[in-house]
């Protein structure tokens, strides 16, 4: 006798019952899937036959523009071919590829997703199609990218303070040395005085044996010692100045360059004229920067050409300027005496000095120049040839790009 | 021609108080020996190259590392590289105690490498013991250039 349903009625119901009772559990995880995930499906050939709401939003497509295509519509061109062939063996031989994918929108705007596909397989393991679940991570990348920025900053800043330590440190000694030496010069001319007069009893000292301690080496002491102190003074206040810097508030607006620098070269007409140098401006490009602080930078080149200017010719200096890509640089040219190769990478040292003896200076313009630009997003630089003159670089961000 | 001769010490500093310091210390530790002061890296070869050496003679030279224009590093590199001055005994005398600049210097030959501030009674013992190599390594006379 064949049953019939009516024989079970009870085991039917109870299939029934468990069949929608499943089938409303996977249209829930389906509905919390489609809330949390972008979802896509494709064929085994990787043509998209299902893509959730969220996945038409963050790739700007409709669903209309993505089914029946492939993934190649929204490829950035970030990875390498064998990324995406690594990604396809992989499911093709029925394994799970996770991974994380930078995908371009529709309107060209790049989004990163962390992506798990999982493939359907048939009885004899053969994929029938593939389900990709993907998260936004874009913003987590861009933290990521801005965190090895900084961290590469922060190691770049960290070798700077480093040298910079080190640099003052041994600075420092110099005049200590003078000042610990004097200072025991000081006590043998003591010894001398005391041995004189330790000789003459209750008599007179006679001056002779006190002449050479009392006119020669205690004054040359006294005078070393003095100068050591201020150098170390000197350099203490350099220090000081070159770290409050960093705290100095900064106001970025457009600036005139142009006129800034004119403004400058008004200022030194007096110097310019004593030596009879001059100063071209031609057209600059404007820039965004701090008013106050790049006038400090442009101040410095000004008197720096003057400072080091060849005294076998006038003094000629030619500032121009333009634009590259987002920056804009300006020269600042002249026919001075020139930096020697090298020089030319110690010029922003910190306390470095070309030629200390015939000129003034603390040997922090540049340094503090560089310093300045830096934190405007700009940089500083020079090219320059023994005898022939120094052309300084200068570069800070655009009010325009050119492309 | 193995008679001692004292050499002559060549110190070469940009630090006027520095070179008084070793000069007089160096005096007052009674060490007979001549004393020149070069104000930087520049007067050295300067001199080396104006004065062809002549024997006999013979020189010591004291080198401070930082120095303007041409540094002390580069001074010893350039006499070093010279077959002849390169025979010249050369104290590194220096505030800089960098290891790696300590081994460059070694490495471009210097003889000895003291750091400033000095105790000067040893060190003109070690200048004194130098000095009584150096008749050995006195310098050919040289034919005008």
């Amino acid at each position: 006798m064949v049953p019939t349903h009516d024989a079970f009625p009870p085991d039917r119901r109870r299939l029934e019952t468990d069949l929608s009772k499943t089938v409303k559990e996977l249209r829930d995880i389906k509905a919390a899937l489609d809330e949390h995930s972008i979802v896509a499906i494709t064929d085994d050939a990787g043509r998209i036959t299902h893509v959730n709401e969220k996945f038409c939003a963050i790739s700007q497509f409709s669903r209309d523009e993505l089914l029946g295509r492939d993934h190649r519509i929204i490829n950035s061109g970030h990875h390498p071919k064998e990324f995406f062939h690594h990604l396809w063996t992989t499911i093709t031989a029925g394994q799970v590829w996770h991974g994380e994918i930078r995908n371009r929108a529709k309107d060209g705007s790049c989004y990163w997703v962390d992506t798990t596909i999982y493939p359907f397989l048939d009885e004899a393991g053969a994929p029938l199609q593939f389900i990709a679940i993907r998260t936004d991570i874009t913003t987590r990348k861009a933290n990521e990218e801005e965190l090895q920025r900084v961290v590469a900053e922060l190691a770049e800043k960290n070798k700077e303070l480093e040298a910079i330590v080190y640099t003052v440190s041994h600075d420092l000694r110099s005049p200590l040395v003078n000042v610990q030496g004097f200072g025991k010069q000081l006590n043998r001319a003591c010894d001398t005085i005391r041995a004189a007069m330790t000789a003459a009893g209750n008599g007179p000292v006679p001056a002779e044996p006190l002449r050479q301690p009392v006119d020669v080496a205690i004054p040359q002491a006294l005078r070393f010692i003095n100068a050591g102190v201020h150098k170390m003074e000197a350099l203490l206040a350099g220090l000081l100045r070159y770290s409050r810097l960093g705290r100095v508030a900064l106001s970025i607006r457009p600036l005139n360059v142009e006129g800034l620098i004119e403004d400058l070269v008004a200022a030194m007409r007096f110097q310019l004229d004593q030596a009879g140098g001059e100063v071209a401006v031609g057209p600059l490009p404007i820039c965004q920067a701090d008013h106050v602080q790049t006038g400090q930078v442009f101040a410095n080149l000004l008197d720096n050409a003057l400072k080091y200017r060849d005294p076998a010719r006038p003094l000629r200096v030619t500032i121009s300027g333009e634009i590259r890509g987002d920056q804009a640089i300006y020269l600042v040219r002249d026919n001075g005496v020139g930096i020697s190769p090298e020089h030319q990478g110690k010029i922003f040292e910190i306390f470095h000095r070309l030629n200390p003896e015939d000129t003034p200076g603390e040997g922090l313009g540049l340094t503090i120049a560089q310093r300045v630009l830096e934190r405007q997003r700009g940089k500083i630089w020079v090219e320059s040839r023994l005898g022939e003159g120094s052309t300084f670089y200068v570069s800070l961000p655009a009010l325009e790009h050119r492309s | 021609m193995t008679h001692a001769i004292s050499p002559t010490i060549l110190i070469v500093d940009d630090d006027e108080g520095h070179a008084i310091l070793i000069r007089e210390n160096l005096e007052a530790a009674g060490l007979p020996n001549p004393i020149r002061h070069f104000r930087d890296g520049q007067a050295i070869l300067d001199f080396f190259a104006q004065e062809p050496l002549r024997g006999p003679q013979s020189f010591l030279i004291l080198l401070d590392i930082r120095m303007p224009k041409v540094d002390g590093i580069e001074v010893l590199r350039r006499l070093k590289s010279d077959a002849e001055l390169g025979r010249l005994p050369v104290i590194m005398l220096t505030t800089t105690d960098d290891t790696r600049e300590v081994e460059r210097c070694y490495q471009l030959g210097c003889n000895v490498y003291i750091q400033k501030p000095v105790d000067y009674e040893r060190f003109a013992e070690a200048i004194r013991r130098l000095g009584l190599f150096v008749p050995l390594l006195l310098v050919p006379a040289v034919s005008a250039r």
